[in-house]
């Protein structure tokens, strides 16, 4: 049972779902079907970092914007091709998502959440601003990746591109969050003073989480650039943040499978939604709130009480310990009598 | 072109200051930073819009009307989204009340237009600048400036002698040395939650004359007033009001010196490095890490 109704069973239903989707689906589905692809990638990458590593990033758009300038001016301005503008842009988000790290290590919470919004928008001005090079607020157009060697349609060249990179990075991420690297961050989230006494080296440790988080954010960008054949600033802006943390949340911090779910879920629902940025506000602003507030540890909890083999190894208490759960910790004594004025 | 530069800063920068003032009271008593608050902005601003343009109120009136609406919705925010994760971490308050904030926009944005709805606010007095030497001075902006620091005072004489001021004095000083004497802590947050906005809804009356009234003016908002409470240290009152100030100053000089497109990055400039260089702020105390 557990074989065929697990989480690992769910994923292989997926993918295999999602590999024949073209086939039969029209080109209209398999644009949303790749839109779920490049969210997966984005929503993992950012569970990595808040969900694992615990440090409260709000730049995430930021890094997917990278990745998608740097990929899509690499092809335009540097006239590279897809197949090295593509690591080329992932790489470009890395490095920036390492620089963001340095701050990261001063900050903390609160702090580092309002600082990575600030560098977000940041970003967005330079997007619109530094005309020169971004092309400004009218975006810039991208030549359609040449799948003509395999005899593949464009879009279904970037489709399967997708389709085998989520994997990848699927694969990544379970592999790395079951080694040292992914215990680590754990303990880094769970008390970082605690982890320091350990023997972690925190320095280590969460710049690795940013460059790593960075990475999958600039891999989505660089698709989403093929995908749509057209990169522009109001693609990146806090919208794009709360629908990455809305799908975190919603799926489960701390959960790989979790990260997946919430991007299905969103992606569609957004669709649904596109006639109506309002609704999409609303709606993706409410989802966000209600599930913080009544599901704190994500819908992957509520799928585990019904099927079996949903654990994942890491995720078996956390969240709810990360996001307070609504149960307060047992006051001590002399906690509150001395002015604390220090951010929780 | 200086003093007329630092008129301008100084009267957005009490518009900051007003705004970053309900940030800094708010995170004194609950540790709670609303992002929200902004978009509460944005919501008195369009009722003031409603009440003045469209059911034809005078100023006065309307102004108060939008902050007592502006208070009921901040103590309606504390009421139904926080306190339920009051005792929680950092984390999910940020994140609900960045869910909220677009819960918020949204509502804004079907009720008062789409994007990019630029709604015009009737000016209060003549627009005409009044020459004082060479100095060019719009009377507008003085009623703004005066207005604010009103605000201000009326705020400082509020926490210092009424009760529930210094019920929020106390519990922001010592929640539970608050609750041991006596003082309903549930009940402070709600007033703290609901004076924050209120703050804010004034600014944006003050504010619609001078700018314009639009869905995405809240975010813009919360980030120079959030900004202006960083430098002010994030725990002082004073350091808000001195805080935004300095925003409006640093905002306006690099506009008219440097490039007019950074008047609205400067301060996400301001909070990068100020959270890195002075995380405690020019005023605020240094924090305590605890294990």
């Amino acid at each position: 049972m557990k074989a065929f109704l697990g989480n690992r069973a769910f994923l292989v239903y997926l993918f295999g779902a999602l590999a024949i989707l073209p086939v039969i689906a029209n080109p209209y589905i398999i644009f949303i079907g790749n839109l779920i692809l490049i969210y997966m990638i984005l929503a993992l990458g950012l569970n990595l970092l808040v969900g694992f590593a615990g440090q409260f990033s709000l730049a995430n758009a930021a890094m997917f914007g990278i990745g998608a300038y740097g990929a899509g001016l690499l092809q335009v301005s540097a006239k590279l091709p897809f197949w090295v503008a593509l690591p080329g842009g992932a790489l470009i988000a890395m490095a920036i998502g390492t620089i963001i790290a340095l701050p990261a290590l001063k900050l903390s919470g609160l702090y580092l959440g309002l600082a990575t919004l600030a560098f977000a928008q940041f970003t967005q001005w330079v997007f619109f601003n530094w005309r020169p090079v971004t092309h400004g607020a009218g975006g810039f157009a991208i030549p359609e990746v040449d799948f003509s060697l395999l005899s593949l349609r464009s879009d279904l060249g970037i489709y399967y591109v997708s389709w085998l990179l989520a994997i990848f990075l699927i694969a990544l991420a379970w592999n790395a969050m079951q080694s040292r690297i992914g215990r680590a961050f754990i303990a880094i989230r769970d008390g970082e003073i605690a982890a320091q006494a350990l023997g972690i080296n925190l320095f280590k440790y969460k710049t690795m989480a940013f460059a790593l988080s960075g990475f999958y954010a600039g891999v989505a960008g660089g698709l989403y650039a093929a995908l749509l054949n057209y990169v522009a600033p109001d693609s990146f802006d806090l919208f794009q943040v709360v629908m990455q943390k809305t799908m975190v949340v919603v799926g489960g911090l701390g959960s790989i499978v979790g990260s997946i779910l919430g991007a299905l879920f969103l992606v569609i629902a957004n669709e649904g939604l596109r006639q109506f940025k309002s609704a999409q506000e609303i709606a993706f602003g409410a989802l966000l709130l209600l599930s913080v507030l009544f599901m704190p540890d994500g819908i992957v909890v509520q799928i585990r009480k019904f099927l079996p083999g949903w654990n994942e190894r890491f995720h078996a208490k956390p969240p709810s310990a990360l996001l307070g759960g609504g149960t307060p910790a047992s006051p001590s004594p002399a906690d509150g009598i001395v002015d604390k004025r220090e951010p929780r | 072109m200086f003093t007329y530069l630092l008129i301008g800063g100084l009267t957005s920068g009490s518009l900051y200051a007003l705004v970053a003032l309900g940030l800094v009271l708010i995170y004194k008593s609950t540790t709670i930073v609303n992002l929200a608050l902004g978009d509460t902005l944005m919501i008195g601003g369009f009722l003031a819009f409603t009440f003045h343009v469209l059911f034809g109120l005078p100023y006065i009136p309307s102004l108060l009307l939008a902050v007592a609406c502006g208070f009921v919705l901040g103590a309606l925010t504390e009421r139904f989204v926080l306190r339920r994760i009051i005792n929680a971490s950092m984390l999910p308050m940020l994140l609900a009340t960045l869910g909220l904030s677009f819960v918020l926009r949204g509502t804004g944005r079907v009720i008062w237009g789409g994007k990019g709805d630029f709604i015009p606010f009737p000016p209060l007095v003549n627009t005409a600048p009044i020459v004082y030497g060479d100095m060019l001075i719009l009377p507008q902006q003085f009623i703004v400036l005066g207005s604010a620091i009103t605000i201000m005072a009326v705020l400082g004489v509020f926490l210092r002698t009424t009760r529930a001021g210094k019920w929020m004095q106390a519990t922001a000083d010592n929640k539970k040395a608050a609750r041991l004497v006596g003082i309903p802590v549930e009940r402070v947050y709600l007033y703290t939650f609901g004076v924050g906005a209120a703050l804010a809804c004034a600014a944006a009356v003050l504010m619609a004359p001078i700018t314009m009234l639009f869905p995405d003016v809240g975010l813009l908002l919360f980030f120079k007033a959030f900004a202006a409470a960083i430098l002010g240290g994030l725990t002082s009152l004073p350091g808000a009001v001195i805080g935004g100030l300095a925003i409006g100053v640093i905002e306006t000089m690099a506009a008219g010196y440097i490039d007019t497109s950074l008047q609205d990055v400067a301060a996400f400039i301001v909070i990068m490095f100020a959270l890195i260089f002075i995380p405690n702020g020019i005023f605020g105390i240094r924090g305590i890490r605890r294990v």
